[in-house]
Order: structure tokens, then sequence, then C-alpha cells
């Protein structure tokens, strides 16, 4: 035991150590830097009610980017999320339109959004598509389906009042709901099996089916969690919003989603990435989105100030890391 | 993913640069932010001089909520909402999804709640997702009015935009005098839209009602100009026998006229029409390639909904909003050319303010 006048700069030594020795928490270090800018420009950036709204805009993308992390650590990509985080939001609508109880419902639909999920993992593992095509071509299909059960026309979301605040529609539940399940499959992907096989098989394919891992399950798997968790997200935003609409989600969420992952330290060639940071990087997007909304800024210069924002929090991101490796630290990204 | 490599001597030795390193990345990124940010400093409430004879007041600042914020049918919208706040000395922000996503809509219509805006005018593209937002933004007294687009049992103050049925209504019953038996073609480009569903609906009826024997096929076109150009072409291509082709939405009615010239319609006695003054539409109107096309005068759409939003204000919701109908005005080929030789921010086709003599 050290004495304790020794232990605390070790201690800090080793915050400090932690703090730049893990990839998602230099991208945390841009999180909290631009929540502090927006904090001291925008007055009303800190209110309770700015909070909340914060959280719907990080939720969604959240969600659907931890799935999207297991798939791409995988070596995989699935285009098709956002549309199925439209087609979950009618499954569910006719499911209770004809009379399942609504919990029953949920499960269903989901299950529904997993079957999706199996048919792109099947179709890219045993037929042998790459991911890209096989998710793009159900991207469309998908969306077809969507538009054509519907009739193109948005419904009332179902529920009664528990039902709605627990599943999106009350003040924080979104949040929580991403908050919750990130930290839930961040355990999964650090602390089980799946998990160490998920880096392995995108590491190292080969290597991985030579050592006996069943690598197609293993990505097939990753498929049905990305497009189960897909399905979630869009029933939450569906009971959130009160309205079910057909062309909710679709490429916005997918980039959105491919963009919070990559940020937060996903490699999009696979072997490496975590959950946490892809939900940091949902942050930096959110943040940036609600930040410059609330400083008024219109539509035709927000793209223009968003794509700049993030050029600008990625560079510094890799200036923070570069800084890192030269002092020492090797490792991968 | 593990870095944990690397002596403790050297931890303790790197420690200071490296907190230097964060600090200087942050200082970075919190400068480059408040270089980006300096666009919209206009945008920060200033005391007003008080436009003409209205009182003094803070600047205030109005929020347009809208669903397809690039599209060029809204640039009116926007020079009428820029002209209504330069004389009444405002601020407008113009925001909402680029893709009719109804999320990304109601978040923008949250955070003007959240930044307690003085005023909100939304285009209501969804029976009930506005509804909930509608009564948070009255209920912290920020006065709604919907523009463009609009849904019943929405507790806004008031609608400025067409009457949507009723020019589907009209556009019926000007089919049916074109076209008076046969086969004839509705293009929608996202069917269930609110600010275009309506219409077609009320296309449909005055058809019906007319008893006229007309066959109707209706084809979404979907929401880009150059998808809406090829399924337009496409339909005719297997649908040889159509009589007539017009639609409802803007970029659709554009591809109905260019369709018609491509394959010289026109020869074989083809009806065409639509909606909105795209300057292809017009230009294609003028060369008598369709029929007519309906202006809902987009500029009006946002010009009043400043007025009102501020008379709102400084009467202190005594007065100042009422419902408004921007009208049903049938576009002709005789009238092509005037919109044509004046450029307008009426229109969006010039940025210039002037003043256009009426019958040049």
């Amino acid at each position: 035991m050290a004495p304790e006048t020794a232990a605390a700069p070790s201690a800090s030594a080793r915050f400090a150590e932690l703090a730049l020795g893990r990839r998602e928490l230099s991208i945390a270090v841009v999180a909290i830097a631009l929540y502090v800018y927006f904090l001291n420009t925008v007055v009303d950036f800190a209110s309770t009610a700015n909070l909340q709204t914060l959280g719907t805009f990080i939720a969604a993308t959240a969600i659907v980017a931890a799935g999207q992390v297991f798939l791409m650590i995988s070596g995989e990509i699935d285009l098709s999320v956002g549309q199925v985080f439209a087609l979950t939001a009618f499954v569910l609508y006719f499911l209770t339109d004809a009379g399942v109880p609504i919990m029953l419902a949920v499960v269903i639909a989901l299950i529904s959004a997993a079957l999706i999920g199996l048919f792109n993992g099947v179709v890219t593992t045993v037929i042998g598509v790459s991911s890209f095509i096989t998710t793009l071509g159900t991207f469309f299909l998908l969306n077809g389906l969507t538009l054509t059960i519907s009739d193109g026309r948005p419904v009332d979301t179902p529920g009664g009042e528990t039902f709605t605040n627990v599943f999106g529609g009350g003040a924080y539940s979104g949040i929580l709901w991403a908050i919750g399940l990130v930290l839930a499959l961040q355990l999964v992907l650090m602390r089980t099996r799946w998990g160490l096989h998920t880096f392995a098989v995108g590491g190292n394919l080969l290597g991985s089916r030579e050592a006996g891992i069943r690598v197609r399950w293993v990505k097939v798997r990753n498929f049905m969690l990305a497009s189960t968790l897909a399905g979630f997200a869009g029933i939450l935003e569906a009971v959130r919003i009160t309205s079910t609409d057909p062309l909710a989600g679709g490429s916005g969420i997918m980039f959105q989603a491919i963009a919070a992952a990559v940020i937060g330290g996903t490699l999009l060639a696979g072997g490496s990435g975590t959950v946490i940071g892809a939900f940091i990087g949902a942050c930096v997007l959110g943040i940036l989105r609600d930040g410059f909304t609330l400083q008024g800024v219109s539509a035709f210069t927000f793209d223009l100030i968003l794509g700049g924002a993030i050029l600008v929090a990625m560079a510094v991101d890799i200036y923070v890391t570069r800084f890192r490796h030269r002092g020492g630290r090797g490792g991968a990204i | 993913m593990t870095d944990r490599d690397g002596t403790p001597e050297a931890h303790s030795r790197l420690q200071i640069s490296r907190r230097a390193a964060l600090a200087g990345g942050g200082a970075a990124l919190v400068a480059a932010l408040a270089a980006c940010g300096k666009s919209s400093d206009d945008a920060e409430g200033e005391e007003g001089q008080g436009a003409g004879n209205f009182p003094q007041t803070p600047k205030y600042r109005f929020v347009f909520v809208n669903h397809v914020t690039t599209n060029p049918f809204f640039v009116p919208t926007q020079y009428g909402a820029e002209d209504a706040s330069a004389l009444l000395k405002t601020d407008f922000q113009w925001t909402g999804s680029e893709k009719a996503d109804v999320a990304e809509m109601v978040n923008a219509m949250n955070t003007a709640i959240t930044g307690n805006v003085d005023g909100i005018a939304i285009a209501i593209t969804d029976q009930k997702a506005f509804n909930g937002p509608t009564e948070k933004a009255l209920e912290a007294g920020i006065p709604v009015v919907s523009y463009n687009a609009d849904a019943p049992g929405n507790a806004r103050l008031a609608y400025i935009g067409q009457d949507l049925f009723l020019s589907g209504v009209e556009m019926g019953k000007r089919i049916v005098q074109l076209v008076p038996e046969g086969k004839v073609a509705l293009f929608i480009a996202t069917p269930g839209s609110l600010n275009i569903q309506p219409r077609i609906d009320g296309a449909i009826k005055a058809i019906k009602d007319s008893g006229r024997p007309i066959e109707y096929d209706t084809i979404a076109t979907g929401a880009e100009l150059n998808e809406e150009l090829s399924r337009v072409d496409a339909y005719h291509i297997g649908n040889k026998d159509v009589k007539g082709l017009f639609a409802v939405d803007a970029g659709s009615t554009q591809s109905v006229a260019q369709v018609i010239q491509k394959y010289k319609l026109r020869d074989e006695g083809v009806k065409g029409g639509g909606y909105d003054t795209l300057p292809k539409t017009l230009e294609l109107l003028q060369d008598d390639q369709i029929d007519f096309t309906i202006d809902q005068q987009p500029y009006l759409q946002g010009f009043y909904p400043v007025v009102q939003l501020y008379i709102t204000k400084i009467s202190g919701g005594l007065t100042g909003t009422g419902e408004m109908n921007t009208g049903l005005k049938f576009v002709t080929k005789d009238d092509a050319g005037t919109y044509m030789a004046n450029p307008s921010r009426f229109e969006g086709s010039s940025e210039d303010q002037k003043v256009i003599r009426s019958g040049a």
C-alpha cells in the first residue's frame, strides 16, 4: 500500500492514462468541449427542457449505432437499418390493429425485425453476396414493403399512457433506453464469447475459422442484433412523435448511425470498435444539431456549419490521438 | 483497442503535456466553433426601434419549421418571411427536415420551444405528430400558426396556405372539362403527405361527382425531380392510351410537361396540367405543352405568418391570427408570359427587389 501523499498523483496519472489510452475517451473530450461551448454561448442550452430535447436528438441514433457497431466490428455493414426502423413500427401498428395485446405485439414486431436481420445475414454469409449489396437490396425492398402496406400514409401510433411513457413518450424514456442498451451491449462485447468472436471474425476471418469459430453464425447473429435494435429504435420514435410514418428513419438515420459509430472509433474495415464510443459519437452529432438549431442557424447554412463542425471535431480528435501515440503509446486506434 | 503498454515513468513524464494536448484540442475546437457560429449572431435579440407605427419591442425571433427545407418551392416563402421580417424588424429562422422526416421536424419544433422563441410557423405534414408540440408551445406562451399544410385537430391559431382539398376539387373539374372521357393519370410525389394528398383526393372526388366515364390511375412518383421525371416517362411508355396527364405537386407537374414535350403528345391531343410555377413548368406552359398550372402563392405563405405572429405578440394575443387561403390561381398559356418576363422574389426566380407593372 502506498502512502496517501504518493497515491494522489498516481491516481490522477492513472486517470490521464485512462483518458488518453482509450480511443473513445478522446472523442469524449470533443463531446464535452462542444457541450461546454454551447453551454456558454446559448442561454437555453442548459435548461431542463433542452436536456430532454437533446436526449431525443441522440437516443435513436445511439441505439441503431449500437447494433451497427457489432456488425461493423465483424466486418459487415447494414444499410437497411433505416427501413427496418420504419417497417417495425408499422408491424406493431397492424398487430395491435388486429387485436394483439400491445406488449406481445412489440415482441412479435421485434422478432420480425430480427428475421429481416436473419435474411440479410443468410444472404450475405451463405450465398456470399457482400453485405453492402445485400442490405442495399433490402433497403429498397423494405421501403417498398412499408409504403405498400401503409398505402404511404402515416397512422396513429398505438398504445395506452403507460406504454407510451415507457416506450419513448416519457421525457427521458428514449435516452434511458439508449443508455441502458449501450451499457448492456458494451458488456456483451467486452465480456462474452459472442463479443470476443465478433472481434476475432472481423480482425482475422481465416484465422477465426481455423480456430473453430462458427464465423457465419457470429455474423448472422450480429445482423439480427442490428435489425432488432433498429426496429426497437423505430418503435420508440414512432411512440414519441405519436405518429407512425412510412418515411421515418430511412437513409438519414442509417448514415447518422454509421457516422456515430465511425466518429466513436469503430473501423469501417472491421476488427475494432466500441458501443460506448458510438454512443459518444451520437452525442457529438446530437449536440451539434441541437446546439446549432437553438442558435438560430437556418437550414441552408446549417449543413455548411454542421459539416464543418464534424470535420473540425474529428481533426481535433485525430490531433489528440496522434499526440497520444507520439507519447510512446502504440496500439490500435 | 488496448493501449496499455508503456512504463509508469513514461506515464508521469507525459502526463502534463497530455493535459496540454487535451486543453489545446478543446480550445481549437471552441475557437473554430465560435467562427462557425458567427453567421447566426444576427439572430440574437437586440432592441428594435419599433417598426412603423408600432411600439418598441425586443427583436422578436420567429421560427419556420419546414418539411423540405432545401426544396426550391419554398425559396419564395423564405423571401416572403424575409421581407415581412425587414418590415417589422424581426428575425426568422428556417429549419426542419430536408426530406419530410416528421421526427426531425418535431425535434426542430421542440428545440424552438426550449429556445423560447417568440413564435412558430409550422407546415403540419402529419395528422397527429405536431399536436403535442403545438400545445406545449401555446402553454409556454409561444403563438403557433400553420402554413402550407394543415391538419384538423391541431391547436394552431390559424392556417395560412392553400385550401388543399378545394383546390383539388377545382382541378378535378378542370380535368373533366379537358378530358370528358377516357383514361387520365394523376401523379403524386409522396402519397399520404398532408400537403398534397388532399389535392388528389379532391380531384378524384370531382371526377367521380361528374359522372363522366373517366378512368383514372394514381401514380406515386417519389420525392426527387430526376426520379419523378423517370416515373412519369415510364408510365407513359406503358400506357399509350392515356388522354390526360395531371399532377398535384411541383416536381411531378414539371415532369408531366417534359414528358408531353418529349413524346410530342400534344399532337395526339393529350391534355396536361398540375401545380406550382417551377421555371420549367412555366416555360412549357407558355409553349402550350400543358393546359394549366395552379399557383398557390408560396411568397404569401412566408409573409403572412410573420405578420400574424408579430401582431399576436404585440397585442398579447388579443388579435393577430386568422385563416388565410393563399389561393387557387389557375395560370394558363396567356399568363405564363407575365411570370416568365418578370423574374421576382414572389416566384423565387430572382432575389432582386423591384416593382412589377401589371400586364407587363
